[in-house]
């Protein structure tokens, strides 16, 4: 299988191809009819169907929830969310682990096939074996919401760029090519800058050179971001608005490391950088490292004209993240035409009752959604009469209850 | 260790080629003790000679077997015109094409920090020293279109547009012969950016 980067690029063409006409935009969720798990971590065989509305899954810590959660994850994106190394989601001893999804899509029934083995993996549409994967993703599209994407708030610019980046990566696969050419001027940059702070060299020409190939890519980066997050903003600030019962703003503004605004375009951009790597041009030698690009911007959150990750409490940070991930189904639908799955990992027991039917309100009946949580007791009764309820123990699953 | 000397070294000295691996190593050895005797001989002489005779012509770089080369004595060519390229392979494919009637430039290399190659490293002087002895009119930059072969052929540029001399680069976009459809974003991207009006 091709490198990550690959994947990216070519997962996000699927992308452009798989869009459908108007008409067969209207009215028809995806979802997954029945999903088949053999030797996949803590699963020995197992087959279960689902609905295609709410699945609630059911178990306590160490039971299989998440696995079952990343399997799905798996079957849509060929890799996992937990770890990069496929050898893991085979089950102890053994040579292989296989996934498969029957889904339904536009009315048309088709299984997804995933075979990992110890020597590499196999995906197959339809009965067919892909070789190129960009044939294949694309076919399911997920959401997934685990704690760990409180970090999207809480955790560093390091994060929030990943995020950016992935999602920018799989509308536009250009964007992966230019963010690829901008880190590697940036390396050889950098190494051109501890050079000159050394005195190994005083080629002032060769750093202009550099910083004119910089500035081109940097400007294109920063105006595709800009682009993507006014999308981004559209759909989830009232989102957001819902969640928190109208009480809540949320504000999303890229911070740039130059003074740019978000109408400028790229030739506007381009000029703007090149004023500022003049004027640090001084500070950039005695350092010896580059100090301006998109590589050091940063996504800020506000609530309430509040900065979230500093000021933000708990449970305003989770709004902000979730409102974001949900903000991303409708994002995947404008582009794709397809409602993506949504896969609600450990997440829903951390939300008030409130904000519970909300979010299930905002996803009724177009998104077919997988909760998992270790208990019911969090969980808001009127979902849980509408929802199937399966139980995991010891990684076997058990039909518990007929929504 | 399991072979004789003679034979371990021959392992060893293919080992040292490009793109063989120890198995393929030990399998060409043994084909070398198959081969008749001359073609041992004549291959060995091959290498030597390939070493000993081929040189770097002093005016443009390319290798040669004798100074300078043949390209740069041919007095049929354009001396006007002259093409700069990263390496000799470079000049071999401009060659095949036929249609190119100036001369060359070989760097042997382009600049990057990152491996310690500033521009003095690669014939980036020799080049600006011939500009100043020969009636070059047009210098064609071939650089490879990536970060390295770019950020060479901006430097040159830069180092020389103060001159007044014609500087080109040479074009990016599609394949002849090939399908738009099969074309990769980028390239398409640069096939559309260096578009012109017919």
């Amino acid at each position: 299988m091709a490198t990550s980067k690959n994947d990216l690029l070519t997962y996000a063409s699927s992308f452009r191809m798989s869009k459908g006409s108007e008409q067969a935009r209207k009215g028809n969720p995806m979802f997954i009819k029945e999903l088949k798990l053999k030797n996949y971590r803590n699963y020995d065989v197992m087959t279960i169907p689902f609905d295609d509305k709410i699945n609630v899954i059911i178990g306590e810590n160490a039971q299989g929830k998440t696995n079952l959660m990343e399997a799905i994850y798996v079957l849509a994106f060929t890799k996992s969310h937990r770890t990069s190394k496929d050898k893991e989601l085979i089950q102890w001893d053994q040579e292989y682990a296989t996934i498969e999804g029957i889904i339904e899509k536009r009315k048309q029934t088709f299984p997804l096939h995933i075979q990992l083995s110890t020597k590499g993996k196999k995906a197959k549409l339809n009965h067919l074996e892909q070789r190129r994967l960009s044939d294949y993703i694309g076919a399911l599209n997920v959401v997934m919401f685990a704690p760990e994407d409180l970090t999207l708030v809480k955790g560093s610019p390091q994060v929030r760029r990943r995020f950016i980046d992935m999602e920018i990566g799989q509308i536009q696969p250009i964007y992966i090519y230019h963010l690829g050419q901008y880190l590697k001027i940036l390396k050889q940059r950098n190494h051109l800058l501890k050079q000159l702070q050394r005195n190994k060299t005083n080629d002032q020409a060769l750093l202009e050179v550099m910083t004119e190939q910089l500035i081109e890519h940097a400007a294109i980066i920063v105006e595709k971001r800009f682009r993507f997050l006014k999308l981004l903003r559209t759909l989830a600030i009232p989102i957001h608005k819902g969640i928190s019962r109208g009480l809540e703003t949320l504000y999303i503004r890229y911070q740039a490391t130059i003074d740019v605004e978000e109408e400028d375009d790229r030739t506007k951009i381009a000029q703007v950088y090149q004023e500022a790597f003049k004027k640090h041009l001084q500070k950039e030698i005695e350092r010896g490292t580059t100090l301006l690009g998109p590589h050091r911007d940063d996504l800020v959150f506000f609530v309430n004209e509040k900065d979230v990750q500093t000021y933000g409490s708990q449970g305003q940070q989770r709004t902000t993240a979730l409102s974001i991930k949900l903000a991303e189904i409708d994002l995947i639908y404008n582009e794709v035409g397809d409602y993506p799955v949504l896969l609600l990992d450990d997440v829903l027991s951390e939300l008030d009752d409130y904000r519970q039917s909300h979010l299930l309100d905002t996803i009724e009946g177009k998104v077919q959604t997988f909760v998992s949580t270790t208990s019911v007791d969090g969980i808001h009764h009127h979902t849980l009469n509408k929802a199937e309820i399966f139980t995991v123990d010891k990684g076997k699953i058990k039909h518990a209850k007929r929504g | 260790m399991y072979y004789p000397e003679p034979i371990s070294k021959l392992i060893d000295s293919f080992t040292k080629l490009p793109g063989i691996g120890p198995k393929t190593a030990v399998r060409l050895a043994f084909f070398v003790l198959n081969m008749k005797e001359d073609d041992v001989l004549d291959f060995a002489k091959a290498l030597v000679s390939a070493k000993r005779e081929l040189t770097h012509c002093t005016n443009c770089g390319h290798i040669t077997d004798q100074d300078p080369c043949s390209i740069c004595q041919d007095t049929q060519r354009d001396e006007a015109l002259v093409c700069v390229v990263q390496d000799p392979k470079d000049v071999i494919a401009m060659e095949k094409m036929k249609e190119f009637n100036g001369r060359y430039h070989v760097l042997h290399g382009a600049i990057s920090p990152m491996d310690g190659i500033g521009p003095e490293d690669i014939n980036v002087p020799s080049l600006i020293n011939r500009l100043k002895d020969e009636s070059i009119k047009e210098l064609i930059l071939a650089t490879n279109p990536n970060i390295e072969g770019e950020a060479t052929a901006m430097y040159i540029s830069r180092l020389v547009k103060p001159s007044g001399l014609k500087i080109t680069r040479i074009a990016h976009g599609l394949p002849m012969g090939g399908d738009l459809e099969y074309a990769d974003e980028v390239t398409l991207s640069k096939a559309l950016e260096g578009r012109r009006e017919l």
